[in-house]
């Protein structure tokens, strides 16, 4: 009997005597209750949720010193040792978790694609799936605002700036040679293929400390970090073959790409504006091979493509046309450690390497030039806490250039530049808040070609008003090397580097389904090269007192929300931009700029078809050029740009795709501007030429066939 | 002699009160789930996860109790908060155990809310990886029912546009639901969810 007295009490006493209420309330850092919060003993299952007005209160049987843990998804987990026995009433204050994803952002400038980006304007198959873009990167990015539409060009232009402005990157990592093979008046085309890049980010102005060597704009290319399968893709297409293959391993991947390009069933299909002797042809491959170390990944990215083309084009100075044969041969390799390390330290470095060499026969003159350009990097990247990130690295630019031109008659000379430029940067990111954000930071460059120190200040700060919308604000100075028409004469003259100023305000509005940016910015340049002849020749004066300022509005609107399946966006960009450089007698607009560009793209999917179908508009006002027969200078102004193009993928099925594309299906007579004679005609008059697109239309059939394991795979996003 | 037996009788019961403490726990997890509670529900199993390291189920549970909380939220905002704490959870099991196909059961389905969440972004990144994950989950057990249900189903809900052919799918579903009937949990907390819907897959296979 007594036993069983013992054995009773001594139960109940386990069971009951140590019982503690603990209770409380969860607030954040403004005092508001906190409801859904886990709230526990650690190590134990004691612990409650807390209630819509933040209360709390459990039991528990534990005794002593404890640590009770408060966790909740938008907030930092907090942790605290208690005596169970006095906690009681208590308020828990949470601070707010900024790594979430409402945490303001910094989105001056910057416009951005891909799965890591947290606004993102361009979805990564947008860059293919955009109608008139053809796989084409830079196309794709000619419907976002703050573009210029260059038809005879086809490289980027940015807020004003010369295509030369901009800087390209894969993996933060220069590329020297960005753009395919071309020469007057043909357009020309990223050398990338988009699907090698799971995320795109492009700065019309305003970027971080880490990018030097661009005036206007850099744009950010990141190669994907694993491959998903083992695959094999085959592409026909009227325009050439592809053959692609990528095989996984345990804990590296290796794809490679095969492409021959020739454009002469599509110049025999459709009627051209100039006289091909030989079609546009290339052959490229391009292999990247990834391995995923512990705490890092290591990439090595290389391509090497050769095209060739040969043409006449007529040319206002000669009774005949012209001939232009080009040859143009480029390799690149990019290798990049991405890893962490202790605690908070992330490093990343690399190295790249471009070799470009072009034959070109132009008439009878004969041009030969190549280019070996080198960069090593290295940053380190220290999470101090989750409120102050610092980084800081350097680069090392290394660029030999040389050119042989030899007319056949009289003239033979070579020219070229050896270039070296040492660059470090540091830059810190504040959250000051969930709300409040800022980035400053600071580069240096040592440039031994032009023999000179530039310091460049940059800095952003971001303001959240409200749940969906947002403001960004930034500054910054940029310096540039002179492009190499100029400084192949550093020989005789001593340049000096180009400068620009950037001021952006940007506007941003965010909602599942729909984005709206609009951005105001003003830009000055300084020190910019001018000479005194017509061409740029050795024996030009040359100095660096010219100038300009560009400055405008940017809007930008997409929405998928509208209708089922359809999602369309709008950008439109006014500029006014004025300069002083080149040749010019006094300030005007350069013939590269629009002062409005408007770009409407659609895409609508239909079930029932299996297709994606979209259409692409693209407008430009005119553009001015240079009259010789009026006196003041580039006076004229070409009519408005136009181009509708139309593009339709159909799923034969899942792994196979057919896919159809045409650009300008109304057949706009488009002009670019004029090229006028050298000299007056006996009546006096400058007879000229107008600048047209080598055809009205280019159109576009592929097949496209996946074979893997994964039946779900296919080459959608190539396209 | 009476003391010792009281004590080794005291002892009993302590120890068998701590087993089933987790099974009180998880217990009263699900009691809480079934009611609809989803959050306390999660919170419980979380608290369970945070002082049972040896158990991968505690925080299964909170995976899972997330992930298909995706399929029925209409708040946007909230789908990425879900799927992130659903990755978190099973992100801590998956370190401990690469081997266990029901983890890459999870996996996958929280691929899959992606893709529900926004078909038109998702659709493409997220496919191959769900495909993925039920291979591998099928290679560790060709005869998980979840695993081979899942794997159809996911195809059936892109048949409509991607025109794959049906059949074998369907023929997939029976075979999973053969599965799904001599199937043995290993522990009374196993998961065994899933046969009700494939029925009602069978039954739209057979329209």
């Amino acid at each position: 009997m007594k036993t069983r007295i013992t054995f009773i009490l001594l139960l109940t006493s386990i069971f009951t005597f140590a019982q503690s209420t603990i209770s409380g309330k969860v607030v954040d850092q403004k005092g508001k209750p906190v409801a859904g919060a886990n709230i526990y003993i650690d190590g134990t299952y004691d612990g409650a949720t807390s209630s819509e007005t933040g209360d709390f209160s459990f039991q528990t049987t534990e005794t002593g010193n404890k640590f009770i843990v408060v966790s909740f998804l938008l907030f930092e987990t907090f942790k605290q040792e208690i005596d169970v026995a006095n906690y009681k009433d208590q308020t828990i204050k949470l601070r707010e978790n900024v790594n979430t994803l409402d945490a303001v952002v910094i989105t001056a400038g910057t416009l951005e694609s891909g799965d890591k980006a947290r606004v993102s304007v361009l979805k990564p198959l947008d860059i293919v799936t955009t109608a008139g873009s053809a796989g084409n990167i830079i196309a794709a990015l000619q419907t976002l605002p703050g573009t210029q539409n260059v038809g005879e060009d086809g490289r980027l232009f940015v807020r004003g700036g010369e295509a030369s402005e901009t800087q390209t990157f894969v993996d933060g990592i220069r590329v020297a040679q960005p753009y395919g093979a071309t020469t007057n008046n043909l357009p020309t085309r990223s050398r990338f293929s988009p699907f090698l890049f799971s995320g795109i980010a492009f700065s019309t102005g305003g970027y971080s400390a880490e990018y030097g060597e661009a005036l206007s704009s850099v744009l950010l290319l990141n190669t994907n970090d694993e491959e998903d399968h083992e695959k094999t893709d085959i592409s026909f297409m009227t325009v050439g073959l592809g053959l692609g293959n990528t095989q996984k391993f345990k804990k590296s991947s290796l794809s490679v790409n095969m492409m021959y390009v020739n454009l002469a069933p599509y110049q025999a299909v459709i009627p051209q504006n100039v006289d091909w002797n030989n079609p546009y042809q290339s052959l490229g491959g391009e292999t990247v091979y990834r391995y995923n170390f512990t705490n890092g990944i290591f990439k090595l990215y290389a391509s090497f493509d050769s095209e060739k083309f040969d043409l006449n084009q007529k040319n206002i100075n000669f009774e005949n046309p012209i001939r232009t044969d080009m040859n143009n041969n480029n390799f690149y390799l990019n290798s990049s450690y991405k890893g962490t390390f202790g605690t908070g330290w992330q490093l990343t470095s690399g190295i790249s390497y471009g070799y470009s060499k072009n034959k070109i026969t132009y008439n009878i003159t004969d041009v030969d030039n190549n280019e070996n350009a080198a960069q090593l990097k290295l940053k380190l990247q220290k999470k101090v806490s989750n409120y102050f990130k610092l980084s800081f690295g350097t680069d090392y630019f290394i660029t030999k250039f040389n050119e042989n031109v030899n007319d056949n008659v009289s003239i033979d000379v070579a020219n070229g530049y050896d270039s070296n430029i040492f660059a470090a940067y540091t830059e810190a990111d504040i959250l000051f808040s969930k709300k409040l954000a800022m980035k400053v930071g600071l580069r240096y460059s040592n440039n031994s070609l032009l023999n000179e120190n530039n310091i460049a200040p940059r800095a952003s700060l971001a303001y959240k008003v409200s749940k969906s919308s947002q403001f960004s604000f930034a500054y910054g100075d940029f310096s540039q090397t002179p492009v190499v028409d100029y400084i192949k004469y550093s020989k005789y003259h001593q340049f000096e580097s180009e400068k620009a100023r950037h001021y952006i305000l940007n506007y941003q509005f965010t909602k599942p389904g729909q984005t709206f940016r609009a951005e105001a910015y003003y830009k000055e340049y300084d020190n910019l090269v001018q000479y005194d002849t017509k061409n740029i020749e050795y024996n030009s004066v040359f100095n660096n007192n010219g100038s300009g300022y560009a400055k405008g509005i940017d809007l930008f609107w997409r929405d998928s929300n509208l209708y089922k399946n359809l999602e369309y966006w709008i950008s439109y960009s006014y500029i006014d931009s004025e300069r002083q450089y080149k040749n010019f007698p006094n300030m005007a607009t350069p013939s590269f700029v629009a002062n409005h560009s408007l770009s409407v793209v659609t895409k609508y999917f239909i079930t029932d078809w299996k297709s994606q179908i979209g259409f692409t508009n693209s407008f430009s006002s005119g553009r001015p050029y240079n009259d010789p027969n009026q006196t003041q200078f580039m006076n004229g102004k070409t009519k408005s740009y136009n181009s509708l193009s139309f593009n339709w993928a159909y799923l034969l099925t899942t792994q196979k795709i057919l896919y159809f594309s045409v650009s300008n299906i109304l057949g706009t007579q488009n002009i670019f501007g004029y090229d006028y004679a050298k000299l007056p005609d006996p009546n006096g008059v400058y007879q000229r030429q107008a600048v047209v697109p080598t055809a009205d239309r280019f159109f576009f059939v592929g097949f496209f066939w996946t074979i893997s394991q994964n039946k779900n795979e296919n080459q959608l996003k190539n396209l | 002699m009476k003391k010792i037996t009281t004590l080794i009788a005291l002892f009993v019961v302590v120890i068998s009160s701590a087993q089933t403490q987790f099974e009180q726990g998880m217990g009263k997890a699900f009691g809480l789930w079934k009611e609809g509670k989803n959050a306390e529900a999660s919170a419980m199993f979380e608290r369970i996860a945070a002082a049972e390291k040896t158990s991968y189920l505690p925080n299964y549970y909170v995976a899972l109790i997330n992930a298909t909380a995706v399929f029925s939220e209409k708040d946007k905002t909230k789908i990425d908060l879900l799927l992130t704490k659903a990755q978190d959870a099973l992100d801590q099991e998956m370190i401990k155990d690469q081997n266990n196909a029901e983890l890459y059961v999870m996996q996958a389905l929280i691929y899959t809310g992606y893709v529900v969440a926004d078909p038109m972004t998702n659709g493409m990144k997220y496919s191959g990886k769900v495909m993925e994950a039920y291979a591998k989950a099928k290679a560790i057990d060709p005869n998980n029912p979840r695993a081979v249900f899942g794997e159809a189903d996911y195809q059936l809900g892109g048949a409509k546009w991607t025109g794959v052919d049906t059949k074998p799918l369907c023929a997939q579903v029976d075979k999973a639901i053969e599965l799904f009937a001599t199937f043995k949990p290993a522990t009374p907390f196993s998961p065994k969810w899933g046969l009700e819907r494939a029925v009602e897959a069978q039954k739209n296979c057979k329209k």
